[in-house]
């Protein structure tokens, strides 16, 4: 029996000898081979847990969710939690592969001189649409009139849906308008309040859950929603051998960026291997791979070499220096703003 | 004495589960609505850590409260009348599904009640089963088969077509909210209006026709006013958590669909207003509340009556 026990206690003892790191990241957002070769690298394990928003992610770490050694925010989740004082400083020794990420997705406002973070991949927020039914109709997709003008939606009527989401969709409405994604000016919010409530009758619904997939069976046409799932539409209507494809591309008025970036956890029981992961993913092969994966756009410059050439081809996944300048990240808003746009929210939402 | 020990000792556990995990909601709820939103959800701290010293200092005090509680949210509320638009939208909508409920379970809890003991089993357990497979995957089910490439909708269309009428899209629509409602509350009514309608004593119906009376005026003057228990039961059991649903309207709803529930979802979500979240809520509440009221007041002004 003694010896029964000590045996365990020794399984034990070997059990928790066992390198283990934990990455609390966005679903399906990185690539199986990419982990199986990095826990053959540093020997450990590396234990997965996802989430599916923002929002639940700072709840659960605000709850004091402990044992996560790596989280992966969105640019406006950088502050709350640095904020909150969960994060560490990222000792850029241990990360050498920093310098392969392009200048452009460093020094945000969200984490000047990166202090916690290092840019993973992104995606942008822009129109998808059935490409056989927009050049039947005639209809120009570059440009945010597509979801906004009843002049163009009158001829898609019931075929459009667009992002059950406020701060994306006033975004859109912003841009349309010729003002900053970013405004907070209470005249620019009303004008695109109005800009929304204007299309409304026409859209078929705010669609945030299931827009994929009535792009794919070809019920819905125009989308508005994030270049990641329409690249998956895209492969979906490839794998059924739909008679037409799903197209996308920025729009001329400017878009959206989401940077997701790697952050160390304060209370990270194992800051040594988040360090080794995270400049493991810094490399160009190593990052390439969730792109060629969804089709994320990739904030490292030693990756584009490893990505499909048809990937490749695709601006908004890989936009050029000019279509770059279009892009802003959206601010987190606070207080007063946050209920503000809240307010201007319902009022699109429930109006006739 | 043990006679009542062996009471308390029985329904004590679900009296205190239901104390645990709805009064004291209810109470964080009702103080929540009077405070101010934290910055990134929650609310604002009374108390806070300071970090110089690590130790947890208050910040309320008599002096500064009115930065702390507020009723604001509960203005806001009643200034504006979209909230009570929306309110009275999602009643009618409940309405609608519970009374489509009624006139669609009335019948099936007849024949249920009514048939042989074998046969009995078998169809409450096809009225049950449809709890075997998950709720969002059932709703998912009806957007494909409301969705425009469906040969239900193609068939009907083509229907419709023949009768000069214009197309429809069936998906995305509040049609689909209410066929959606009605369809995941079915079984809510049909299962109390059931088990009220097999105890009814079928020697009275007897009795009824030997009086006269025809089909008609028995069900309504024998077995409809013996039915109504049921009926309220299952009224509860229907209406109260198609007031609250927000899953429904989200996946088959148009851009006009949004109810109560939504709005709350979206309060506790993408807004991070929690204090306002629970004024929706505790509204909801006493909403519900005051019809239950009503519905009482007039139960027993009617017996009164009599």
């Amino acid at each position: 029996m003694k010896k029964l026990l000590l045996a365990l206690s020794l399984l034990a003892g070997m059990a928790q000898a066992e390198d283990v790191l934990h990455v609390y990241n966005w679903n399906n957002y990185i690539a199986p081979e990419t982990v199986k070769r990095f826990e053959k690298e540093c020997k450990c394990r590396v234990v997965q847990d996802y989430y599916g928003a923002m929002e639940e992610m700072l709840a659960k770490l605000a709850a004091g969710a402990k044992g996560y050694d790596i989280v992966v925010p969105t640019g406006f989740a950088i502050p709350p939690l640095v904020k909150q004082n969960l994060t560490q400083p990222l000792d850029k020794a241990k990360v050498p592969n920093l310098k392969n990420v392009n200048a452009a997705f460093l020094n945000t406002e969200f984490d000047k001189g990166n202090i916690y973070s290092a840019p993973y991949s992104f995606t942008t927020t822009l129109v998808g649409y059935n490409d056989k039914k927009i050049k039947e109709l005639g209809i120009d997709a570059t440009s945010w009139a597509v979801i906004f003008d009843p002049k163009v939606l009158a001829k898609i009527k019931g075929k459009v849906t667009v992002l059950d989401d406020s701060r994306e969709l006033f975004a859109a409405a912003l841009m349309y308008n010729g003002y900053s994604a970013n405004s907070t000016n209470p005249a620019e919010w009303k004008k695109a309040a109005e800009t929304i409530k204007a299309a409304k009758p026409y859209w078929a619904a705010f669609n945030t859950q299931s827009y994929i997939k009535e792009l794919t069976v070809g019920n819905i046409w125009v989308a508005h929603g994030y270049s990641n799932d329409m690249f998956q539409a895209n492969q979906d209507t490839k794998a059924a051998k739909r008679p037409f494809g799903i197209g996308y591309g920025l729009q001329k008025q400017g878009n959206t960026l989401s940077l997701d970036s790697m952050v160390v956890l304060k209370n990270a029981p194992r800051p040594d291997l988040a360090h080794r992961f995270i400049n493991f993913m810094l490399d160009g092969k190593n990052s390439s791979e969730l792109t060629n994966m969804i089709g994320s756009g990739n904030p490292n410059a030693a990756a584009a070499q490893f990505v499909q050439p048809e990937i490749k081809k695709i601006s908004a996944v890989f936009p050029d220096a000019n279509s770059m300048k279009g892009l802003q990240q959206l601010k987190d808003l606070q207080g007063k703003q946050l209920r503000d746009l809240n307010r201007l929210w319902t009022e699109v939402k429930t109006a006739k | 004495m043990n006679n009542r020990l062996a009471k308390w000792l029985i329904s004590g556990p679900p009296l205190l589960y239901l104390l645990l995990f709805f009064a004291i909601p209810s109470a964080i709820m009702a103080f929540a609505a009077f405070r101010f939103p934290g910055d990134y959800g929650g609310l604002l701290p009374l108390v806070e850590v300071n970090p110089e010293t690590g130790a947890r200092e208050v910040l309320i005090n008599f002096g500064n409260y009115a930065d702390f509680l507020t009723w604001e949210n509960f203005q806001r509320f009643f200034e504006e009348p979209i909230y009570i638009e929306l309110f009275l939208k999602s009643f009618w909508y409940a309405g609608i599904t519970t009374g489509v409920c009624i006139v669609l379970a009335y019948p099936l809890a007849w024949l249920i009640a009514r048939s042989s003991k074998k046969t009995r089993d078998l169809l409450v357990l096809m009225v049950i089963l449809p709890f075997w497979s998950n709720f969002l995957i059932r709703v998912y089910a009806w957007m494909i088969i409301l969705g425009p490439q469906s040969y239900f909708s193609q068939v009907l269309n083509r229907v419709l077509a023949v009768f000069g009428i214009e197309p429809v899209s069936l998906l995305f629509s509040q049609f689909a909210v209410i066929i959606g409602l009605v369809y995941v509350h079915l079984p809510f009514m049909v299962l109390p209006l059931y088990a009220n309608l097999e105890k009814h004593d079928m020697a009275l119906l007897d009795a009824a026709q030997d009086l006269g009376a025809n089909a008609w005026q028995r069900f309504w003057k024998v077995t409809w006013p013996l039915s109504l228990p049921g009926v309220w039961a299952g009224t509860a059991l229907v209406f109260i958590p198609a007031l609250g649903m927000f899953a429904i309207p989200d996946l088959l709803g148009g851009t006009n669909s949004m109810m109560i529930g939504n709005l709350i979802k979206q309060q506790f979500l993408d807004s991070r207003d929690w204090p306002f979240g629970s004024v929706l809520s505790i509204m909801l509440t006493l909403s519900v509340l005051l019809m239950a009221a009503i519905a009482a007041w007039a139960g027993s002004r009617g017996k009164a009556k009599k």
